[in-house]
């Protein structure tokens, strides 16, 4: 309770920390900012091209089946990929100076989710574009998966950066998992796909109730099923607050490990 | 916790892992379990302290003896593995400074971001930001990016918004060496001005002066534990006299190590001399020793000065003395036959190199001695009236036209303390008188 405060105090520190980070990404690059853009479109056209030519999915409209979940995978993916380092990489600051250290996984996420964020924007964009049509009421469930997906996240950062302080494979162990993660997780193929009897197995991860209900909402334009959402939403509660707790035990000893 | 304390410190201590061979990685921790040794070094074995508030005190001790350690505890960067440390009010640590800087952004969103990790918010940094760069003497520049400042500029920036958060209690760790010599002062006295407002400080710090300058209490840590607490001007100088005495038992001892090498490797090359094979690279290390011999010490060597012995009023072994104090150099001689005409001289020279005072024998008492045997000299001077710092002296057994018997550069060190805050090369004894 004390640190939730004591990180409101440090508000503004979080927040400079995402503009820096913003403001750092394409600092020198002749399109700067406008990459947040081109990147998710040049993503979806090389699927269009893939999908819809070469490889023939037996799903309708595969490339935007698979950009609705393949977005928001890779906002997953790359906040808990770069986050896992976000401790160890500012180890100066950690060593020298007293801040909650909750600070550093907190707005590293935080970073990732803003980028997300504009992603957001073009696939919505695309999905009206598709004629595929928006559901306002699916819509308004979006922001609840959305933060159901960004505890999750946050959640998992808190676990893996600290560890990677006492335990520096974890980056490289995590780069696996997560990527082996992605084929387990159904971001490329729908659920009922998976055989009947490993579908029980299939919900214990806790990305698959996130990824349907972000298809649910933006492919199906369907309100996602109360269940999922509940389910994806305490799976989700239940890994921020482990994250939260391993963090703070490990916390103590940071300064002396780097 | 009493109530004018601001800080209490009770009974730390700490203690690290230091690994001898250590695994990061999975490989290695997997494959060398066993290897995975580790020493649990003691850094702190017990401190207790406790400042007033408004009250400023130094941390003195050398190298690893764990007043760092104690700031980074207080600053809740570690945390003791047993013992307490409260703290009243918002605390401030200047241990680093610039933390977060971005190169590409300019210096008024670096001071942003920097603040904001002390802490800030927004509406705070609002507040203070035209203080900030007032202080930092950057106006013109504060809107460049920070890549394009100088390493002083920078240093001057990150200093002036660490000095400008507003604090209880302020943890500061060696940095007043920023920026040229006003900037200093300007810092300087930024922070009387900080204390005088009611913030508690403490200081870790080499520099004695500074900590002299503006703490009421010095706290000397050495080997994990506190030696001695109280007023700088008294704990300060027992601080430096066990430094200087360390520092001469290490002299001594590379001294003695060097001698017994000497006298080796000149049994060394008699033997070798003998079977007429000289290895080449020994007579290099060799030629390089009597290089160094003969840069210190020259002379014929009719007379020599065996031993020479800073001494007290009391005839007692010192490196160590106010400016005030008689000082003894009593110089041991030994002359083969008997010598006219000797001269006596001395030289004191400022660890800078500054030439402060020359002399001899001659020039005093306008004539010249003779010596004979062996026996000592001593000179002995009433006070040597400089200010603080380390001086190396000069001897000389020569004769009346110049001719060296014995020269010996840095014969000794001694460190002379002024007590009181002069400034300049020397203290000129005054007083001032009011009509």
């Amino acid at each position: 309770m004390k640190t939730i405060r004591e990180l409101y105090d440090y508000r503004t520190m979080i927040s400079s920390l995402i503009k820096r980070e913003l403001r750092g990404r394409y600092k020198g690059s002749v399109l700067g900012f406008a990459w947040t853009f081109i990147n998710p479109l040049l993503q979806l056209l090389v699927y269009t091209l893939v999908f819809s030519t070469i490889m023939r999915a037996g799903i309708e409209d595969y490339y935007l089946f698979l950009f609705v979940a393949l977005m928001p995978w890779i906002f997953f993916a790359n906040s808990v990929a770069g986050g896992t380092s976000c401790i160890t990489g500012q180890k100066e600051m950690v060593s020298k100076i007293y801040f909650p250290r909750e600070v550093l996984p907190l707005s590293y996420v935080t970073y990732e989710l803003v980028n997300f964020l504009l992603t957001l924007l073009v696939v919505i964009a695309v999905v009206i574009v598709s004629g595929k049509g928006l559901n306002p009421l699916a819509l308004l469930c979006l922001p609840v998966v959305i933060i159901a997906e960004y505890l999750l996240a946050l959640g998992l950062t808190f676990i893996t950066s600290s560890v990677m302080v006492y335990f520096r494979d974890m980056a490289n162990i995590m780069g696996i998992i997560t990527m082996a993660w992605q084929f387990l997780t159904p971001v490329m193929y729908s659920v009922d796909m998976v055989p009947e009897e490993l579908r029980g197995i299939f919900y214990l991860n806790p990305m698959t109730p996130i990824i349907i209900a972000y298809r649910d909402i933006l492919y199906f334009g369907q309100v996602p099923e109360l269940r999922n959402l509940l389910h994806g939403f305490f799976l989700s509660l239940a890994l921020i607050v482990i994250g939260w707790f391993t963090f703070g035990k490990l916390k103590k000893h940071f300064a002396e490990e780097l | 916790m009493q109530a004018e304390n601001a800080i209490e410190v009770k009974n730390i201590t700490k203690s690290f892992k230091v690994y001898l061979d250590r695994g990061e990685t999975l490989k290695e921790k997997v494959i060398f379990k066993k290897r995975r040794k580790y020493e649990e070094r003691k850094v702190l074995r017990g401190i207790s302290f406790s400042a007033k508030k408004g009250e400023a005190i130094g941390l003195i001790g050398h190298n690893g003896c764990g007043k760092s350690t104690t700031l980074k505890m207080l600053s809740k960067i570690m945390y003791p593995d047993s013992g307490t440390i409260e703290m009243k009010g918002r605390v401030s640590s200047l241990i680093e400074l610039g933390a977060g800087f971005h190169p590409d952004m300019s210096g008024r969103e670096n001071i942003y971001i920097n603040a904001s990790i002390f802490g800030l918010s927004k509406k705070e940094i609002d507040q203070r930001l035209d203080d900030i760069i007032e202080f930092s003497e950057l106006e013109e520049f504060i809107d460049n990016p920070v890549r394009t400042y100088s390493s002083g500029m920078y240093m001057r920036l990150a200093f002036s918004v660490a000095i400008n958060v507003d604090a209880d209690i302020l943890l500061i760790d060696e940095i007043l060496a920023v920026g040229d010599v006003s900037f200093q002062a300007k810092c300087f006295n930024k922070l009387r001005e900080i204390k005088k407002s009611g913030t508690t400080i403490v200081i870790v710090s080499h520099s004695l002066g500074q900590i002299e300058q503006i703490c009421e209490k010095s706290i000397w840590i050495d080997e994990g534990l506190i030696r001695e607490e109280g007023k700088p001007r008294v704990v300060d100088p027992h601080y430096l006299e066990y430094m200087s005495e360390k520092e001469m038992k290490r002299v001594e001892k590379k001294e003695e190590k060097k001698a017994e090498k000497e006298e080796k490797t000149s049994k060394d090359s008699t033997d070798k001399k003998e079977s007429e094979e000289n290895d080449s690279k020994e007579k290099a290390i060799e030629d390089g020793q009597a290089h160094e011999k003969d840069d210190k010490r020259w002379g014929s060597k009719e007379v020599t000065m065996t031993k020479v012995e800073v001494l007290n009023e009391e005839l007692e072994k010192k490196t160590f003395f106010k400016n005030t104090e008689p000082i003894i150099l009593r110089i041991h001689y030994e002359s083969k036959n008997k010598l006219e005409e000797v001269v006596f001289g001395i030289a004191i020279y400022r660890s800078d190199g500054e030439y402060i005072y020359g002399t001899n024998s001659l020039i005093d008492t306008s004539k010249t001695d003779s010596l004979d045997g062996s026996g000592y000299i001593d000179l002995k001077m009433k006070r040597i009236p400089v200010n603080s710092g380390t001086y190396s002296i000069d001897l000389a057994l020569h004769k009346s036209d110049g001719f060296n018997y014995d020269f010996w550069r840095e014969v000794c060190q001694i460190i002379i303390k002024n007590s009181k805050d002069e400034v300049g090369v020397v203290s000129i004894a005054h007083e001032w008188e009011i009509h």
